[in-house]
C-alpha cells in the first residue's frame, strides 16, 4: 500500500508543484477579475518577480524566505505603475493594453541581459521544500478569503457589477481597481519566484503569453466569482495536460482545446458558482 | 538612395501582411467584441490549404490563393458557430469568448502542426510568381508588389463597405448594440457569419501571402502574424480599417528599417515600445475618436 502510494507520489509531485504555482497565477488573474478589469499583466509581474527575486537570491545571497516578500512586494509596486496608466483605458482597451505589456515584457527578458540572462537564460540553484509551497498556498487562500468578506470584497463586487452604481454608493471605483491591481502584483510576483523554484531554471520564454491565456482560462473554468474557483480552475488546467497525455498522447493538444471549449459551452460560469449555489436554493426552499 | 527605396518597399510589403491581417481582427473584435486568440490560426491554415492546392491539385497560383482565403473563411465561420454562438445566447460577453477562442487556437495550432507534418513546409517554386519587377534602379519582388496591392484592394475596399454601404451600416449598428439593431430591422445573426467570412478571408489572405513571401508555412505564420498585427489594431485603433492599415504598413517600414540602420536585435523591442507609447499617449489609436459610453 505504502509503495503504490509511494510510486503515485513519485510519479505526480511535480504536477501537484506546478498546479500550486499555476494557482498563484490564477489567483492574481481572478484578483483584478473580481474588480471588474480583464488583464494579462500577471505575466509582467511574474517576470518580475522571478527574475529580481532570483538575481536576490544569487547576488545579495538572500534566504530563500525572504525572497519571497521581496518578490512579492517587486510585483506590488510594478502594478501600482501599471495601475496608474492602465486605469485610463475602458475595459476593451485594457485587454490590449495589457497583452501588450506582455509582449514587451519579453523583449525587455531577451535584452536585460544582465538581469535575465538574456537567451541564455538563468539558472536558479536553490532548494524550496514541497511543504512551505503548500503552506504559502494555503496562507495566500487565506488572505482571499478574509479579503472577499471584508469592505473592500464588497466593495470590488460592487465595482465588478457596474462601476457607475457603485460610485453613487460611494464606492471609488478607480481605489478599489488599484487595490486589485496591488493585490494582483504581489500574488503574481510572489508565484513568478515560486515558479522559478520549480523549474530551477528561467528564460525569456518562461514567462511569456501561454501563462496568460492559460491562467485566465484556468481561473474562467474554476468560476471567476470565488476566489476558491481560481485554485480549482488552476488545479484542472494542469491535470487536463497530464491525463489527456495518458490517454491519446498524440492529440494532448487537442483534446486539452476541446476540454476547454465543452467545459465553457455548457459551464459559462465555471465550476464554482456561488451564484448558481444560491439560485438552487432559493429554488428548492418554499 | 536605392538601397533606401528598396528597404522601403521590403517594410511596405512585410507591413502589408500586418495590415490585411489586423483589418480582420480588427474587424471581428469592433463587430463582435471578441478579443479572438484564434485569429492566427485562419492564416495559418489558409496556407496550408494553399500549399495543399499548389501540391496535392497541381493548381495555377490565384486559383490556390483563392482555396487559401476561402479556407481561411469557412475556418473562422466554423470557429464563430461552435466557439462563440453558444455564448453569444448567454450574454457571456468578452471572457467568455475570450476563452473559448483560446480553446480553438489550441486545438487549431496543434491540428496545424500535424497537418505539416511538425515542420515548416515552403510553396514549390513553379508555383507562385518569383521573378523580379525592375523600375529604374530600384528591384522587388512581384509577390512584393502583389502583397501591397492586395493591401491596398481590400483597405479601400472594406473601408467603403463599413463606411458608406448599408450593409457596413448594419454591421456598425450590430457593433454599438445588438438589441438596438435588431429592433430596427437588421438581422444580427447574418451579419454576424458575414463579418466572421470577411475577418476570415482577410486573414486568410495574409496567411498565404505571407506563406508564400517568408517560405514558412506552418502554426509559426500565424502566430507571428497575430502578434505583430495585434500590434497594429492597438497602434491603428481597432474601429477603423484606415488605422489598421497605416498603422500594419508604418510597423512593417519601421521593422525593416529598424534592422537595416539600428539593431536586428532591437526590431521588436521597438515595435513593442512603440505600441506601449501608442498606449500611453494616444490608447484609441491614430484614427480613433471619442468614446460615448453608458455610464
Amino acid at each position: 500500500m505504502s509503495d503504490w502510494f509511494q510510486d503515485l507520489w513519485a510519479a505526480y509531485r511535480s504536477t501537484l508543484g506546478f498546479a500550486m504555482v499555476n494557482a498563484f497565477f490564477s489567483l492574481s488573474t481572478y484578483a483584478v477579475l473580481s474588480a471588474g478589469i480583464l488583464s494579462f499583466a500577471t505575466v509582467t509581474y511574474a517576470a518580475a518577480g522571478g527574475f529580481i527575486g532570483t538575481q536576490l537570491a544569487l547576488q545579495a545571497h538572500l534566504p530563500v524566505l525572504l525572497v519571497l516578500p521581496a518578490s512579492a512586494l517587486v510585483g506590488a509596486l510594478l502594478a501600482f505603475a501599471v495601475a496608474l496608466v492602465f486605469l485610463r483605458l475602458d475595459s476593451h482597451w485594457m485587454a490590449l493594453a495589457s497583452l501588450a505589456l506582455v509582449l514587451i515584457t519579453r523583449v525587455v527578458a531577451l535584452n536585460a541581459t544582465p538581469l535575465t540572462g538574456g537567451v541564455n537564460g538563468l539558472s536558479v540553484p536553490l532548494f524550496f521544500p514541497f511543504a512551505a509551497l503548500a503552506g504559502l498556498l494555503a496562507l495566500t487562500a487565506v488572505v482571499f478569503w478574509r479579503l472577499s468578506n471584508s469592505w473592500y470584497g464588497i466593495a470590488a463586487r460592487a465595482v465588478r457589477e457596474d462601476p457607475a452604481v457603485a460610485s453613487t454608493l460611494g464606492i471609488p471605483p478607480r481605489r478599489i481597481q488599484t487595490i486589485a491591481f496591488v493585490v494582483s502584483g504581489a500574488v503574481g510576483g510572489l508565484g513568478g519566484m515560486t515558479l522559478a523554484l520549480m523549474l530551477q531554471f528561467l528564460s525569456p520564454e518562461t514567462y511569456f503569453i501561454n501563462i496568460a491565456f492559460t491562467m485566465i482560462a484556468a481561473v474562467v473554468l474554476g468560476g471567476s466569482y470565488h476566489w476558491a474557483g481560481a485554485i480549482l480552475g488552476a488545479c484542472v488546467f494542469t491535470a487536463l495536460p497530464v491525463i489527456a497525455q495518458a490517454v491519446l498522447p498524440e492529440f494532448e493538444k487537442v483534446l486539452n482545446g476541446v476540454a476547454l471549449l465543452l467545459i465553457m459551452i455548457f459551464l459559462p460560469r465555471g465550476l464554482i458558482d456561488p451564484r448558481g449555489w444560491k439560485l438552487r436554493r432559493a429554488a428548492k426552499s418554499p | 538612395m536605392s538601397l533606401f527605396i528598396e528597404q522601403l518597399i521590403n517594410g511596405c510589403a512585410l507591413g502589408s501582411l500586418y495590415a490585411l491581417f489586423a483589418i480582420g481582427f480588427g474587424l471581428v473584435f469592433a463587430t463582435l467584441g471578441i478579443l479572438n486568440a484564434a485569429h492566427g490560426t485562419y492564416a495559418s491554415w489558409a496556407a496550408i490549404a494553399a500549399y495543399w492546392a499548389v501540391d496535392q491539385l497541381g493548381l495555377p497560383f490565384p486559383f490556390a490563393m483563392l482555396a487559401g482565403v476561402a479556407g481561411g473563411a469557412v475556418l473562422a465561420l466554423l470557429v464563430d458557430q461552435i466557439g462563440f454562438q453558444p455564448l453569444r445566447a448567454r450574454n457571456a460577453g468578452l471572457l467568455g469568448a475570450l476563452i473559448t477562442s483560446i480553446a480553438c487556437w489550441i486545438v487549431l495550432d496543434s491540428l496545424a502542426d500535424s497537418a505539416t507534418g511538425h515542420q515548416s513546409l515552403s510553396f514549390p517554386l513553379p508555383a507562385y510568381p518569383s521573378g523580379m519587377i525592375h523600375i529604374g534602379e530600384i528591384q522587388f519582388a512581384t509577390m512584393q508588389g502583389i502583397s501591397i496591392a492586395a493591401m491596398l484592394v481590400v483597405t479601400v475596399g472594406m473601408h467603403w463597405l463599413i463606411r458608406y454601404s448599408r450593409f457596413g451600416a448594419a454591421m456598425r449598428a450590430v457593433g454599438w448594440n445588438e438589441a438596438a439593431a435588431s429592433l430596427s430591422g437588421v438581422n444580427p445573426r447574418r451579419v454576424v457569419m458575414v463579418t466572421a467570412l470577411l475577418a476570415g478571408a482577410t486573414s486568410g489572405l495574409a496567411g498565404v501571402l505571407g506563406g508564400v513571401t517568408t517560405q514558412n508555412v506552418s502554426y509559426t505564420l500565424g502566430e507571428g502574424l497575430m502578434l505583430k498585427g495585434f500590434a497594429a489594431v492597438v497602434v491603428g485603433g481597432y474601429d477603423d480599417v484606415r488605422g489598421a492599415a497605416v498603422a500594419g504598413v508604418a510597423l512593417g517600414v519601421l521593422e525593416v528599417m529598424a534592422a537595416q540602420y539600428i539593431s536586428t536585435s532591437l526590431r521588436d523591442g521597438i515595435t513593442y515600445a512603440l505600441l506601449l507609447g501608442f498606449l500611453l499617449v494616444r490608447p484609441r489609436g491614430i484614427f480613433g475618436g471619442v468614446a460615448f459610453t453608458r455610464a
